[in-house]
């Protein structure tokens, strides 16, 4: 699966690519929805780790504008169900990945990210 | 059944290539299979998932059939393990374990790479995959990855692999038994046979004659001690203190701690803290 979550943690890897080669851009995506349990506790925890501005810029890619564009200091339970949604409901199914520095690609299928470089692109 | 001995393995050619040959392709094709027979969480990795703070994202380096994604069963959702592989087929597998309506996260990637933000995870897992990496330098690597995943400052890690001490209630002993103790491990065949009723229809003659499929892994047995040196060449080469975070210590100094290091029902397991002032 490729969710928000995992998203915001992927970076590419590829040979000499240390900078810029994050947050991967999605490109061709189908999404489903499915729901997921709601967690608040597991939210707060995860919420210093999010890089706020990829997690908000890739949302907004793929039609949905409920984050703010800065982290909020205090949350309610609205803003926790929209991060909800976000990181844990939205599924990219199929389609791909593209680093924003060196224009690798990496395919998505079946819900599977496929990370695997050649072995000339190893670093 | 008494203890098969296994047959030493000759790793030949370049590792890549022997792995890709004699773990990962074997995986794939032996994944329905196998998954059947890995369902039950060892205790030890249980029992540190069970620790983690509610709020943690990890990483199952090496996740197979997912068994450990699932966990803690009595905080669903509280953490989220991703769990990465070689092996699409495991894969395939591992994206609903525990339960068909579930979805896990899962990643096709080798663990030698690390395509992550650097540092990002709290914690991470290794059960029973560094040793099927065919040289002591890649599973040195493997271990540098792993602490390269977590945090500097709180990254927590749990390492399991073959020992070459079998308990007595394992179907497998190695080669033979009265021969000097080893330090550096040992490159044995591990046979899995195909269950009937999972078997591809194909041209292969073997089908023919009814006998079952075969299919060899290979596994490096770690020696007592082993584990835990690879763990301390991995932290020196990553510039880390190998000792625990002291008061008096100045600013921005790395370590690792070793938590704990064992052996259990046989395989060594090594616990890791990392810690930063």
């Amino acid at each position: 699966m490729v969710r928000l979550l995992t998203h915001n943690l992927l970076a590419c890897h590829a040979k000499d690519c240390n900078t810029n080669n994050f947050p991967l851009q999605f490109k061709d995506v189908q999404l489903e929805i499915r729901e997921a349990d709601f967690n608040p506790e597991f939210l707060k925890g995860f919420m210093p780790k999010i890089d706020w501005k990829a997690l908000v810029d890739t949302a907004r890619q793929l039609g949905d504008t409920s984050l703010p564009l800065e982290q909020p200091e205090m949350v309610d339970d609205e803003f926790l169900k929209n991060l909800h949604h976000i990181l844990l409901e939205i599924h990219v199914e199929e389609g791909s990945m593209t680093c924003p520095n060196c224009g690798h690609v990496y395919p998505i299928s079946n819900g599977i990210p496929n990370m695997l470089l050649a072995e000339h692109e190893i670093g | 059944m008494p203890p098969r001995a296994l047959e030493v393995a000759k790793v030949e050619g370049r590792p890549e290539t022997y792995e890709d040959q004699n773990v990962h392709a074997v995986y794939d094709e032996i994944a329905a299979h196998f998954s059947s027979t890995r369902y039950k969480p060892w205790p030890i990795i249980a029992k540190f998932i069970s620790s983690l703070t509610t709020g943690w994202v990890g990483l199952d380096s090496g996740t197979g059939n997912g068994k450990y994604l699932p966990l803690p069963l009595d905080r669903p959702g509280g953490i989220w393990t991703i769990g990465l592989d070689r092996s699409r087929n495991l894969l395939e597998i591992a994206r609903t374990a525990g339960s068909f309506s579930a979805s896990r996260e899962v990643v096709w990637g080798n663990v030698l790479d690390n395509p992550w933000r650097p540092g990002i995870f709290d914690y991470a897992i290794s059960i029973a995959t560094i040793h099927h990496l065919a040289t002591h330098e890649r599973r040195r690597l493997a271990v540098k990855r792993l602490i390269q995943s977590i945090s500097p400052s709180h990254g927590r890690a749990l390492i399991y692999v073959w020992a070459i001490e079998q308990d007595e209630l394992s179907k497998r002993k190695v080669v033979s038994d009265n021969e000097t103790p080893s330090f550096t491990g040992k490159d044995v065949i591990v046979p899995w046979v195909l269950s009937k009723n999972l078997q591809v229809p194909s041209n292969n003659s073997s089908d023919k004659n009814g006998e079952p499929q075969v299919y060899h892994r290979y596994y490096h047995m770690f020696a007592q001690g082993e584990l835990s040196r690879l763990v301390i060449e991995a932290a020196e080469e990553l510039g880390l203190q190998l000792e625990h975070k002291r008061r008096d210590e100045g600013q921005n100094v790395r370590g690792v701690e070793i938590v704990q290091d064992g052996w259990e029902r046989s395989n060594y397991y090594v616990e890791l803290r990392l810690w930063q002032t």
